[in-house]
């Protein structure tokens, strides 16, 4: 007994239609390592229909100051493009610690943000971009930030029968710095303990002109956080700010999750990482490895 | 339902469920059994194959999602006559064997970095089998055998 | 160094083509025509009753052929060594999550999952106990079936106690200056074999017996239980064991249950019958490394004299015994390090608990408390001021020193070489003083510190006082002059055929290309024990010396005819045989003219350990007839602000004495030096009320190719009488002293002791483990049929 049909679409038209066809529970199968590992123990939909030979959803395009990256690149795609590493670096740098290269060479941005897994790497980077997600349904477009489009981990406000295809970014301005990082139990095939997602800007007088701050695997909710973001703006950086900053990204932290079992190690983990995550961004001395310079 | 695949270039064709792995087609329906299953979640690498030249894990893979692609698996990795390629006779020199269960995974994972990266450091070869686990070497002596295989493919 | 031809050469591996070609068949490879798969029922509950059981139903489910419980088997089908408390299938009640209970065979997948839900089965809960002192307090429920058990062992959970007892440390520590008294603690921890477990059976014409294929490490006792609890002879009973996909000491007990069973239900239904298993199912019901608890006392004097000792060991056995009598039994002997002592005291307690169960696993007890004493050796060197490798120079054992345990050692001891070798190798002395140089003392949270750290240790070889000690190994040359080697141990990776095909072709001058060694199978190898204790090079190299001796001397007795002189004047240059006229003769010359003179080309070989002896009662004797010997170091960059330790240099240097197979020794040493890694940061099965939380590789972990450094390793060469060629071990050894060297250079880096072992990021970053509730889904989840 079948536990499920398969069948491929060529486009996205035809993969709307046929996750739409009534009488059937059809679900999208991009890299299939999320959903091949969940239908190993339920019955999740009665046909996957594979959308990851589709060419518009491996497409990454750049029109002046936008960036569309199609919701089916897989991470290692991602990771080896121009355009994004010459605008986001970090998005690159995200997709770049996801799994290992056998994940991560099937393993797609638009599967990472439907399963929405709280420790979800590529979702922080993209956050931070203020990335807005495209979904097509049988009734037209519908576009979120992506951080309203996932509401709590592993539920999201996609539409049933509705696709993710694209995800798209502003690029950030001139001499805008990002980093990324990620806390794992081992260097590689781990599971994010913490990640930390930031970018800034520094004007010309050399105070702090924007500033996004998105930790991962830290709260239900991966969003930047306001409070530690106003820290910074119109400041002057500086190893005390940054440490100020830090502080306070524990304390939004902690406003959202309230004290759980894991706090006593998240709190000063993410101030650690968090503090990093900013000197680097805003250029304070610290090696690649944290070491004082 | 109809698996048709470019298999180690041949073409293939073999009636089999719509829902199996490509590792269960591999194994069970093709007899090709040197693609291991170390852990069925995709987080050893003893079940990679050679995806449209992408190393990726069979076990996650669904047996229709190759259909019409190119599959490589360890059985493909052959020189002239059968013998051991380049890559597999430096496994055998630098004792990068030991139990041998992991070796299928990394001569592919070997073949596939050097395809995109004919000279690859020390740190790029650990990076690139770093989604292939190993008990018993301790990577050292796979990490020897794939760097001297590159380096010979560079003379050639 | 005495010059040799192939001992010490490069050489390849003599099963390395099959497995880069990918046709070497492993048990889940194998298949024959008629085969039937098989499954176990297993138990969800870690302490129960079996109050009703009967497997009648799942017998009407189409395509289920058979249904076994342990009624099936001789006496329940109990067997065990050192002591028989295991059942082939649960009898009466079960004793930890993932016990077998009842066996089926089944013509498909789909048709064994409707078979055992159709099994009736009524546990009833029964109180488990969890912690081993919890296990050794009176009012703890018994684990095993009887306070007392027919071999006599003592009452309640109590398994084995064992001491080792020189003089009186508490006398001796009054006089130090400087003493230590800590606690440390090591965790289970998973074998992780690439490779499941697995065995497949196949009966003989007319059901007169049958041959197992199974991945055991010992072929020979998986065909000893099987006869036993089939109620067959040996003569009926054939073991072959196919290639293994990696042991590490923990391919024995529940591969002789799963023989058992496919065996059972093969003479049952007249066909083959095969049993695997998924990931989650083998690491929910195999054994595990023991974790223990180990209290140190140690005292010295101002001056860096080392003087007393007095270690205790808690070990949890869980639900069955397994060889850990034997594990713990090791890790008494070792556990107060490679030391001169005035005064020395172990005591050791082993405990049943409903934990899963443990066993074997490389180093075998000495890895536990190995990572233990050396850690408080670290920190009492550290109070004294000194430098953790002047410290261990000043103390340990030495060429003809007597051990805590009044053992006189011999010359091959080089301990203090290693300990020198690692220092400069690792430039030990200038890291350090960088180190010191550059980091301040003080540090703020958050910065990355770097620490360099160092273990040493001994390691008995062989069994020492655990029983008969022998191997035996046989050569034959075939009728196109190829040589065929038997032996009755068994290689799993770990390189010891290409090892014996070298020792033999050594012996005999000839190219070990010739040589050929047969898979192992009770039908055609000698008995020689299990493949456990690193003893593969020594014992089974000395029986494959003494096989080839043997026959080497055929060999030159035909020569000798064939040159019409005495064998004494027969002289070898190569492979050929040159007579005292100097005319040469090729070998297959020699070999033709010795099967025209009658002679039978074929020898055998068996070599013995030399006596030792244990006196259990008084804690003292000769428990090993040799030691192996070794130091490594190890250099951290420790992340203060999230706890993560980065191992950036690995260097190590054992007395293995003579190298013989280059290749193979330096992949054990790195492969041994992984898993330490590995047992030191990241790998620890939590159970929780039985329940193991961990059932696959996302959830436990195990080094990764960018969690491994590049690590050096040297070998002390000095020459070991007793051994093959002068040739000692390296197969347990090479894990032993990586853990602490870990732990001892964290220690460096941050200034604060990591106690327990694994020192994962919660313990480094808080100083104490911090953990989620656990529950029973994993194993629930675990047992449960997947698809794939």
């Amino acid at each position: 007994m079948e536990r499920f049909q398969y069948v491929r679409a060529a486009s996205i038209p035809d993969a709307i239609a046929l996750l739409n066809e009534p009488g059937l529970v059809s679900r999208p199968l991009a890299g299939g390592t999320d959903l091949v590992l969940i239908t190993r123990y339920e019955k999740v939909c009665d046909r996957v229909v594979d959308i990851s030979l589709i060419p518009e959803l491996h497409q990454i395009t750049r029109s002046r100051d936008q960036v569309v990256i199609g919701a089916g690149a897989t991470f290692s795609e991602v990771l080896e493009n121009s355009i994004i590493n010459e605008t986001a670096p970090l998005l690159a740098q995200a997709c770049r610690l996801v799994g290992g290269p056998q994940i991560r060479n099937m393993g797609t941005l638009g599967g990472n943000v439907a399963n929405a897994a709280a420790c979800a790497d590529s979702i922080p980077a993209l956050v931070c971009l203020d990335a807005v997600a495209a979904v097509i349904t049988p009734a037209g477009r519908l576009e979120w930030p992506l951080s309203e489009l996932i509401v709590r981990p592993n539920q999201t406000r996609l539409p049933k029968g509705g696709l993710l295809i694209s995800f798209s970014y502003t690029v950030p301005p001139p001499g805008s710095r990002g980093e990324f990082m990620k806390l794992g139990r081992r260097n590689a095939l781990a599971i994010s303990r913490l990640t930390v997602a930031a970018l800034g800007r520094i004007d010309s007088r050399g105070c702090i002109a924007e500033a996004r701050l998105v930790p991962g695997s830290a709260a239900p909710q991966i969003c930047r956080f306001p409070q530690t973001e106003a820290i910074l703006v119109g400041e002057t950086p500086s190893d005390k700010l940054c440490r100020e900053a830090a502080r306070q990204a524990v304390a939004e932290m902690t406003a959202i999750t309230g004290r759980r079992w894991s706090s006593e190690f998240k709190e000063p983990a993410l101030e650690a990482m968090v503090y990093r995550a900013l000197c680097t961004v805003f250029n304070l001395c610290q090696a690649p490895d944290g070491r004082p310079q | 339902m109809k698996h048709e695949i470019e298999l180690n270039g041949q073409p293939v064709s073999v009636e089999a469920p719509a829902d199996i792995s490509l590792l269960h087609l591999l194994r069970d329906y093709l007899g090709l059994t040197g693609s291991k299953e170390g852990c069925g979640i995709g987080e050893c690498g003893a079940c990679s194959v050679i995806l449209d030249g992408r190393l990726v894990n069979s076990c996650l893979t669904l047996a229709a999602q190759a259909g019409r692609r190119s599959v490589t698996t360890i059985e493909g990795i052959r020189g002239p006559d059968g013998v051991p390629n380049d890559l597999q006779q430096a496994f055998i020199e630098y004792g990068a064997v030991q139990c041998g269960y992991c070796t299928p995974g990394m001569v592919l994972a070997g073949e596939a970095l050097l395809a995109h990266n004919p000279s690859p450091t020390r740190s790029e070869i650990r990076e690139a089998i770093s989604g292939n686990l190993c008990r018993c070497t301790g990577y050292q002596q796979i990490v020897d055998a794939i760097l001297a295989a590159a380096l010979r493919r560079k003379e050639v | 160094m005495p010059e040799y031809r192939y001992i010490g050469k490069p050489a390849a591996r003599v099963d390395a083509l099959e497995k880069v070609l990918g046709t070497a068949r492993y048990i889940a490879d194998l298949r024959v025509p008629g085969m039937l798969c098989s499954r176990a029922l297993r138990s969800t509950l870690p302490h129960a009753r079996i109050a009703q059981l009967d497997v009648s139903p799942a017998l009407k489910v189409k395509g289920v052929l058979a249904a076994i419980t342990c009624e099936d088997f001789v006496d329940h089908g109990r067997f065990g060594y050192p002591v028989e408390d295991m059942y082939m299938l649960a009898w009466q009640k079960v004793r930890y999550v993932g016990e077998a209970i009842a066996a089926i065979a089944a013509e498909n997948e789909e048709v064994l999952e409707a078979g055992l839900q159709a099994i009736r089965l009524e546990l009833e809960p029964l109180e488990g106990v969890f912690d081993p002192r919890e296990a050794l307090q009176p009012s703890a429920p018994l684990v095993g079936p009887h306070p007392w058990d027919s071999a006599g062992l003592p009452r309640g959970n109590l398994l084995n106690h064992y001491i080792v007892s020189q003089g009186d440390p508490d006398a001796v520590f009054a006089e130090c200056a400087v003493t230590l008294d800590e606690e440390y603690s090591t965790a289970h921890q998973e074998h992780a074999y690439l490779e499941t477990e697995g065995a497949l059976a196949i009966p003989w014409p007319g059901n007169t017996g049958l041959t197992v294929h199974c991945p055991s490490q010992s072929p020979f006792a998986n065909r000893g239980n099987l006869c036993r609890v089939l109620g067959l002879p040996v003569e009926d009973v054939r073991v072959i064991q196919p290639p293994v996909g990696g042991a590490f000491g923990g391919k024995d007990d529940q591969l002789y249950q799963t023989s058992g069973q496919v065996a059972r239900l093969a003479l049952l239904t007249g066909r083959p019958v095969r049993m695997t298993f998924s990931r989650e199912e083998s690491m929910i019901f195999s054994y595990k490394r023991n974790p223990v608890q180990i209290h140190v006392r140690l005292g010295a004097n101002a001056d860096g004299r080392l003087r007393a000792s007095d270690v205790s060991l808690l070990v949890d056995s869980g639900a069955y015994s397994a060889i850990t009598p034997f594990v713990a039994w090791r890790g008494t002997i070792h556990a107060m390090g490679p030391y001169r002592y005035e005064a020395c005291h172990v005591t050791t307690d082993v405990a049943y608990t409903n934990n899963g169960y443990t066993g074997a696993f490389r180093g075998f007890g000495n890895t536990e408390t190995t990572a233990c004493i050396e850690q408080a050796v670290d920190e009492l060197a550290a109070k004294l001021g000194f430098d953790p490798i002047d410290f261990r120079l000043r103390n340990c054992l030495r060429p003809f020193d007597v051990t805590p345990h009044g053992q006189p050692l011999g010359e091959d001891v080089a301990l203090v070489e290693c300990l020198e070798k690692a220092r400069s190798l690792s430039n030990w002395d200038r890291r350090r003083e960088e180190i010191a140089r550059s980091q301040p003392t003080e540090y703020s949270p958050g910065d990355f510190r770097r620490g360099m750290g160092v273990a040493c240790f001994f390691h008995g070889i062989s069994l020492g006082a655990e029983g008969a000690d022998s191997a035996g190994a046989t050569l034959s040359i075939n009728a196109d002059d190829s040589i065929t080697l038997t032996c009755g141990l068994t290689d799993y990776g770990t390189g010891s055929r290409t090892v014996y095909a070298l020792i033999a072709a050594e012996l005999l001058g000839l190219d070990p290309g010739r040589i050929q060694m047969l898979c192992p199978d009770t039908d055609t190898a000698l008995d020689s024990g299990p493949t456990v204790a690193s003893r593969a090079t020594v014992v089974g190299g000395n029986a494959v010396r003494v096989a080839a001796a043997r026959l080497n001397s055929l060999l030159n007795l035909a020569a000798a005819d064939l040159f019409g002189c005495l064998e004494g004047q027969v002289s070898r240059d190569g492979e050929l045989y040159i007579g005292p006229n100097e005319e040469p003769a090729s070998y297959p010359r020699v070999a033709a003219h010795a099967r025209k003179m009658g002679l039978t080309l074929s020898a055998r070989g068996r070599w013995s350990v030399p006596e030792i002896h244990w006196d259990f009662d008084a804690g003292r004797g000769r428990p090993y007839f040799a030691y192996h010997f070794g130091a490594q170091v190890a250099e951290v960059l420790v992340d203060t602000g999230t706890g993560k330790v980065a191992v950036t240099g690995l260097w190590a240097a054992h007395n293995t004495g003579t190298v013989i197979f280059p290749q193979g020794i330096l992949g054990q040493l790195y492969g041994g030096m992984a898993l330490g890694v590995g047992y030191a940061l990241m790998e620890r099965v939590n159970f929780d009320q039985g329940f193991i939380q961990e059932t696959n590789f996302d959830e436990y972990l195990i080094p990764t190719a960018l969690d491994v450094p590049e690590i050096s390793g040297a070998f002390v060469e000095k020459p070991f009488a007793a051994g093959p060629f002068g040739a000692k071990n390296i197969g347990e050894p090479g894990m032993v002293p990586t853990a602490p060297a870990i732990l001892n250079a964290i220690a460096h880096a941050i200034g604060r002791r990591v106690r327990h072992l694994p020192a994962n990021l919660e313990r480094i970053l808080l100083g104490h483990d911090l953990r989620k509730e656990g529950s029973n889904l994993a194993c629930k989840l675990g047992l449960r049929a997947k698809v794939t």
